[in-house]
C-alpha cells in the first residue's frame, strides 16, 4: 500500500498541501483532480520522493520513503512527470531503455518491445526524440516510465502519472487509460492526475478531488461524483447526465449563464 | 552494464572506438616523427619496435633520443590532457544538460590557472622540495577548478535543472573574478613568476618531460576511467535530475562524482600545460553529431578524438613555423573558434 498521512508542505508559510491523508491499493487506479493551483503536483512531487514533506509521511509498502535509496524506491514506483525535456539527440529506444537503468530484467530486449508496442511507438523507435511531436513524446516518455515496472514482481508496485494525456488525442487518451487498466492486474496501484473528468469516471475506481491544498472528497467514484461537490471544487456549475449509449455518467460543464463575472479567479 | 544494448550497437559503438584509436596511431607516429629534427617513418618505427626488444631496422642513437626523451612525454602529456579535457567536456555537458558546457566557460580552467598561480607566486620558497612541486601544484589548480565550477553550478541551477542564460552569466561572472585575482596576484609577483604565468595563457606542450608524466597518467587517467563508469547515469541525466532520480539514480551522489572528477582532470591539465580552450566543446560535439548522444560512446569517442585533435595540433603547431613553436592554444582555438561560430549558426537555424 502507498499511503500518506498528514502530509503538509508549505511555502513562505503558505500551505500547499495541508495535512493530506490518502491511500492507495495496488490493483486500483486513482484519480486526482482539481483546479489549479489546488497542490495536485507538489502533492503528487511529496508522493514520488521528489520532495520531502514538512511533517507527516509517506510510506511504500509500510516502507518509510525517506528510509529508502533512489535504486530502492526505483524498484517499487514509476513516475511520469507533466514535461520531459531531452537536450541532446537520443533515440526513442535509448530514452525507454534507461527505464531499465536500475533495474534488472531477464529479458531486456523483449520487453521493451512489448512496451513499444503497447504505447503504440514501435515505429519510432529509430527516430531522434526531440524531432517527435507533442503526443508522441509523451506515448514515449509513458513508455520509458511502464518499462521501469513492466516485469511481473511478487510485491505491489506503485505508478505515479502526472497528466499523462494532455498532449494526446482523444483515441490517445483511452489507450493510454486502457494501458493502466491492464497494469491493475500485475498488482500495481496506478495515481494518475487528470484534467479531464470524463476520463477519470470512465476509468478510475476512486477518486481524490484537491482545492486549496485540502482534499475536498475523496472515495470511489460514485461517491465522489456530485454535482455539488463538483461546483464547490471547481467554481463552475456542472451537471451530471446519463450517457444514452453506454448508461455511464457524463459530466457536463456548461457555460455559466446570465453571469458578467469574469471566470478567471486567482489560483 | 550493457545487458539493454542490442548486438549490432555495441559492434557499432566498439567499431567505432576502434577506428579512433587506430586514427590516434597514426597521429601519434606521425607526431613522433615530424618536427623540427625529423626522423622518417621506417626510423620511427624502428625505435618503438626496439623499445619492445623486436629488432625491424637501424636507426641513430641521436634519433632515438629526440624521439624517446623529448617527443615521447610530449606526445604522452598531448594524450592525456586532450583526452581529459574532451571527455570532461562531454561529462559537463552531460551534467549541466548544456551542449554550450566548457571548462573553459563555466570556470573550471581559469580557476585552475588562478590557483596555479596564486601557488607559483605563494610557494617559491619551499620549492626545493621536488615533491610538492610536482604534486601540490595540480593538486592545487584543482581544488581552484573544483571551488569555481561548483560555484557556477549553484548558481545556475533552480528546481534541478540548470538554465542556460544564467549558466553563461554565472560563468562571465566567476571568469572575470578569477581573471582579476590573477592580475592582482600577477602584479605581486616577480620577473620568474610572470615569465612562468605567460605560458599559462596560452598553453604550451614544451614543458612535457617524463618527469611529469606519472603524476598526470594517475591524476588524469583514474579520474576519467570513473567517469567511463557513470556513462548510463549520464544518460539518465539527460532527461532531467528528477527523471533520473525517479529511474533509482543517486543524483546527489553522481554530480559530486561527475564534477571532481570533470575538476581533477582539468586543474592537472591546466597545471602541466596551461589552459587550452575549445577542446572540451568542440569534441564531445563532433562526436554527437557524428555517433548520437549515448555517453556510452560519447566519454570514451570524446577522450579519443580529444587525444588525436590535441596531438594534431601540437604537431601543426611544431611544423608551420620551424625551427620556432606556435603556441598550442593558438591553434586549438583557431580551430575550435570557426567551428562554436558554425555551432551557433546552426543552432539559431534549428531553432527557426
Amino acid at each position: 500500500m502507498l499511503q500518506a498521512s498528514n502530509v503538509h508542505f508549505c511555502i513562505r508559510q503558505r500551505p500547499i498541501v495541508d495535512e493530506v491523508s490518502l491511500e492507495l491499493n495496488p490493483g486500483e487506479i486513482l484519480a486526482v483532480l482539481g483546479p489549479n493551483g489546488a497542490g495536485k503536483s507538489t502533492f503528487f512531487k511529496l508522493l514520488s520522493g521528489e520532495i520531502k514533506c514538512k511533517h507527516g509521511s509517506v510510506g511504500y509498502n509500510g516502507h518509510e520513503i525517506n528510509k529508502l535509496k533512489a535504486r530502492d524506491l526505483a524498484a517499487v514506483r514509476a513516475v511520469m512527470p507533466q514535461h520531459t525535456q531531452v537536450n541532446f539527440p537520443f533515440t526513442v529506444q535509448e530514452v525507454v531503455e534507461l527505464g531499465l537503468i536500475s533495474t534488472r530484467v531477464k529479458q531486456p530486449a523483449k520487453l521493451i518491445e512489448e512496451v513499444l508496442e503497447a504505447t503504440n511507438t514501435s515505429h519510432l523507435k529509430d527516430q531522434i526524440f526531440n524531432n517527435l511531436s507533442g503526443g508522441e513524446k509523451q506515448r514515449v516518455q509513458l513508455a520509458r516510465v511502464l518499462v521501469q515496472i513492466w516485469e511481473t514482481k511478487p510485491f505491489p508496485r506503485y505508478l505515479l502519472l502526472d497528466e499523462p494525456t494532455s498532449s494526446l488525442d482523444i483515441a490517445q487518451q483511452h489507450a493510454v487509460l486502457k494501458i493502466l487498466q491492464t497494469l491493475k492486474a500485475r498488482n500495481i496501484g496506478i495515481l494518475v492526475i487528470l484534467h479531464e473528468l470524463n476520463l477519470a469516471a470512465q476509468y478510475a475506481d476512486k477518486i481524490a478531488l484537491l482545492k486549496n491544498g485540502l482534499i475536498a472528497k475523496s472515495g470511489t467514484v460514485e461517491e465522489v461524483l456530485e454535482e455539488k461537490i463538483l461546483e464547490y471544487v471547481f467554481d463552475h456549475p456542472i451537471q451530471l447526465i446519463q450517457n444514452p449509449v453506454t448508461g455511464g455518467v457524463l459530466i457536463s460543464a456548461a457555460a455559466q449563464a446570465n453571469t458578467s463575472q469574469p471566470s478567471f479567479k486567482q489560483a | 552494464m550493457n545487458f539493454a544494448l542490442s548486438h549490432t550497437k555495441i559492434q557499432r559503438q566498439n567499431l567505432t572506438l576502434f577506428g579512433f584509436g587506430l586514427v590516434l596511431v597514426l597521429v601519434v607516429i606521425a607526431s613522433l616523427s615530424l618536427g623540427a629534427f625529423s626522423i622518417p617513418f621506417p626510423q620511427t618505427l624502428a625505435i618503438l619496435f626496439d623499445q619492445i626488444g623486436i629488432t625491424t631496422g637501424t636507426f641513430e642513437v641521436q634519433q632515438a633520443n629526440v624521439l624517446l626523451q623529448i617527443r615521447m612525454p610530449r606526445v604522452l602529456m598531448a594524450m592525456l590532457v586532450g583526452g581529459g579535457l574532451g571527455i570532461a567536456g562531454a561529462a559537463l555537458q552531460g551534467m549541466f544538460r548544456n551542449p554550450l558546457v566548457e571548462p573553459g566557460l563555466i570556470g573550471v580552467s581559469t580557476g585552475s590557472a588562478l590557483f596555479a598561480v596564486i601557488f607559483m607566486v605563494l610557494v617559491p620558497t619551499i620549492s626545493s622540495l621536488a615533491w610538492i612541486k610536482t604534486l601540490g601544484l595540480p593538486l592545487f589548480a584543482f581544488v581552484g577548478g573544483l571551488i569555481c565550477v561548483t560555484a557556477v553550478y549553484q548558481l545556475s541551477k533552480s528546481q534541478g535543472r540548470t538554465d542556460a542564460a544564467t549558466l553563461i552569466l554565472a560563468g562571465v561572472a566567476i571568469n572575470a573574478l578569477a581573471a582579476a585575482l590573477i592580475g592582482l596576484v600577477l602584479f605581486f609577483a616577480d620577473d620568474s613568476a610572470l615569465r612562468s604565468f605567460t605560458f599559462w595563457s596560452l598553453g604550451d606542450l614544451g614543458g612535457a618531460t617524463w618527469a611529469k608524466i606519472p603524476v598526470s597518467l594517475t591524476l588524469i587517467g583514474v579520474p576519467s576511467i570513473l567517469l567511463l563508469f557513470n556513462s548510463r547515469q549520464l544518460n539518465a541525466l539527460a532527461l532531467g535530475e528528477q527523471e533520473a532520480f525517479h529511474m533509482g539514480v543517486n543524483v546527489q551522489q553522481v554530480k559530486v562524482r561527475l564534477l571532481v572528477s570533470s575538476a581533477l582532470i582539468v586543474g592537472v591539465g591546466v597545471s602541466m600545460v596551461g589552459m587550452i580552450g575549445f577542446v572540451g566543446l568542440v569534441v564531445p560535439h563532433l562526436i554527437r553529431i557524428l555517433f548520437g548522444a549515448d555517453h556510452r560512446l560519447v566519454l570514451p569517442g570524446s577522450f579519443l578524438l580529444g587525444a588525436i585533435l590535441m596531438n594534431f595540433a601540437d604537431l601543426i603547431a611544431r611544423v608551420i613555423v620551424i625551427p620556432a613553436e606556435m603556441p598550442i592554444g593558438v591553434i586549438t582555438a583557431l580551430i575550435g573558434a570557426p567551428f562554436f561560430i558554425w555551432l551557433i549558426f546552426n543552432l539559431n537555424k534549428t531553432k527557426n
